[in-house]
């Protein structure tokens, strides 16, 4: 059994020492600060969000997505026929994001996050793994298109564009990546075409972890099972679910269980995330079951973030049995 | 002060440098809350004057003296605390705060504001306020076992305030709702919120809703007792109006008519056919032009300009209406 961590990480603090990021962007707006000093921000904000996971205990850690402004922004920055658009909403989160407008048929070298993976592995002493954002969610979530005909050709082109970029991040070096889709369990019509865009992504040939959150899994749980994927994120958190009940479906899967609710200041108790523990190992081996937050933790303040991170590692430990 | 197309603002104006600098000295204690107040209450006089100037007809104080619209009123709701800096866009971070144990309305929060403001001029000012269910979107719940609960118990101090307002000589009340869609699942709440609110009120009532699919609250949302909803259009291309041709809209309709979030000035022109699209489903009488949201995040000069956008294509449309009707 594993711990392990979903998305971005807080890129600030409270302090003033944990402001740099803030700060040097306010700078670089100014015209104060050139390109390369703002990288160096960027790089050393990476390391030190890793170390902090490394430190809290986590296994298997991201590189805390430090460049990425929302789920979409590297890749609509970065990938041929798409440009960001309108700001919406990020579901149901005070929290923003540009809409994807697609004017072209997408095209990508898919090496767009290839030399970040590359820095975070040279910095990480722990099990380090890659993310994109997922095919459904981009394709869901854009806000024109002028390229293809239909929902389900704009998934499956995302999903190629995607499966390109997964196989980058495995020449890269990455043994595992999370494919973080929301919209997974937000659309459970859409879940035929889910599998379909999955498929896609199993082809680059790298495992994949598919990170589905904010909303309960319950009634796509059969399906889930059958997606071409080595791991399933099942919120347990965020909404009342009784997936817990029913993990015992994905036998086979490695489910990485959210543990600890990264939406909510509220903190759980070590014995409350180790009763969670103790019930996925009730339904899977628990070599089959990790330990995450519900998403990303960038939901928190960072002291919140990091209290969270520690009853996380310790509910975990004391399910398994391993001292604090 | 014309009887059709009544123009209006959302709430939020940017706020001048010399107040940007004095909130920061404030805060880092170089300040008095008296002489910040101070020129809190300048900048909304200049507001007022520019809002006359400009020719708007419903106005706000322009909120100078608030940094957010939640953790404005969490600062004064006794039971929440301030949380941490969450990011909310790129570089922009906000403290969200968290409901920590039941809340209540130690006093007023905005009353005095409102009076001041309402002395600048003689056109209605709005009083302004964020709704129960945003109130609880957008803030850590920690003391509440449900939503609901949260929602409902912020609702009854929303509505002390907005009785106060009222009592002031307040004849508009705009109650925010801009996280309503956050969870359509959840609609019934809002709509139960907002009933606590309004169920005595005898101003016009207002909610604005914002940045988010209007589309899967409609046509519930029609069932939130308010008067009016204030609703961004522009920055969609006015598609919510499309929601209307299924389902009759039977409120009035304050219409955005300008993006306030990208930097280019529209057309009097683009601004008049939002106002033109809104006539197909809203008589005249009950249909006020407005840009999309708060302003807060242009410059002076670009709200300026953007109000005016307003104001002129309202103009330009009641000419058109005027000639129509027969002498």
């Amino acid at each position: 059994m594993k711990t392990t961590v979903i998305g971005a990480f807080p890129k600030i603090s409270d302090d003033q020492q944990g402001q740099e990021l803030r700060r040097a962007l306010h700078r670089f707006d100014r015209h104060e600060i050139d390109a390369d000093a703002l990288d160096e921000v960027y790089d050393a904000t990476t390391r030190r969000a890793m170390a902090e996971l490394e430190a809290a205990g986590i296994d298997v850690i991201n590189d805390g997505q430090i460049r990425w402004d929302d789920l979409f922004a590297v890749f609509a920055r970065a990938w041929g026929g798409v440009a960001r658009g309108p700001l919406e909403r990020f579901y149901d989160n005070n929290t923003y994001f540009r809409q994807p407008v697609i004017s072209k048929p997408i095209t990508t070298h898919g090496r767009t996050l290839a030399s970040d993976f590359k820095l975070a592995r040279a910095a990480a002493k722990a099990e380090l793994k890659g993310a994109v954002c997922g095919p459904l969610s981009f394709a869901t979530l854009t806000a024109e298109d002028k390229a293809y005909k239909s929902l389900e050709e704009r998934t499956l082109a995302v999903a190629d564009a995607l499966a390109a970029e997964i196989r980058g991040l495995g020449a890269a070096g990455a043994k595992l990546v999370d494919v973080e889709d929301p919209a997974v369990v937000a659309r459970p019509d859409l879940i035929g075409l889910a599998r379909q865009a999955y498929e896609r992504l199993a082809s680059a040939g790298v495992p994949i972890a598919l990170q589905a959150y904010f909303f309960p899994a319950d009634g796509i749980l059969a399906e889930l099972a059958t997606f071409p994927v080595q791991q399933l994120g099942v919120d347990l958190r965020s909404r009342e679910t009784k997936a817990l009940g029913a993990l015992g479906t994905l036998t086979g899967k490695t489910v990485v269980i959210g543990a600890v609710d990264a939406r909510n200041t509220r903190l759980e108790t070590a014995d409350e995330v180790a009763r969670l523990v103790d019930g996925a190992v009730r339904a899977l081996d628990a070599e089959h079951v990790w330990v995450a937050p519900t998403t990303g933790l960038e939901y928190l303040p960072h002291d919140v973030a990091a209290r969270k991170l520690a009853v996380l590692v310790q509910g975990t430990r004391a399910a398994v049995g391993v001292a604090a | 002060m014309s009887d059709i197309l009544l123009t209006t603002t959302v709430g939020s104006f940017g706020k001048p440098e010399y107040l940007q600098k004095a909130r920061n000295a404030f805060s880092r204690g170089k300040l008095s809350r008296d002489e910040l107040t101070e020129l809190e209450r300048r900048a909304t006089k200049e507001w007022i004057g520019r809002q006359e100037e400009i020719g708007l007809d419903i106005l706000v104080d322009g909120e100078m003296y608030r940094g957010d619209m939640v953790a404005y009123f969490a600062d004064l709701i006794d039971g929440y605390r301030e949380g941490g800096l969450v990011r909310s866009y790129g570089n922009r971070y906000y403290h969200k705060p968290i409901i920590a144990s039941k809340v209540s309305r130690p006093k007023p929060m905005t009353v005095d504001w409102f009076r001041y403001t309402q002395t600048l001029t003689d056109r209605p000012v709005k009083g302004m306020l964020t709704g129960p269910y945003t109130m609880l979107d957008w803030s850590f719940n920690e003391a509440y076992r449900t939503r609901r609960d949260a929602a409902l118990a912020l609702a009854e101090v929303v509505r002390q305030e907005a009785e106060d307002l009222e009592k002031a000589g307040a004849k508009y009340i705009q109650i925010d709702e801009p996280a309503i869609h956050a969870r359509p699942e959840e609609i019934g709440i809002a709509i139960e919120a907002m009933g606590i609110v309004t169920q005595d009120l005898k101003a016009k009532t207002i909610s604005h809703i914002c940045y988010g699919d209007f589309a899967a609250i409609y046509p519930q949302v029609l069932d939130l007792p308010v008067d009016q909803l204030d609703l961004a259009m522009s920055n969609y291309e006015y598609r919510w109006l499309d929601l209307f041709d299924k389902h009759p809209f039977t409120k009035e309709l304050a219409i955005g008519i300008v993006d306030v979030h990208k930097h280019e000035l529209e057309t009097v022109d683009e601004a008049a056919e939002g106002i033109r699209k809104g006539l197909r489903y809203v008589t005249a009488d009950r249909l006020y032009p407005h840009p999309d949201c708060g302003l807060k995040t242009r410059t002076v000069e670009e709200t300026v300009d953007k109000c005016r956008v307003v104001v002129e294509a309202a103009k330009k449309v009641r000419a058109e209406l005027k000639a129509k009707v027969p002498a």
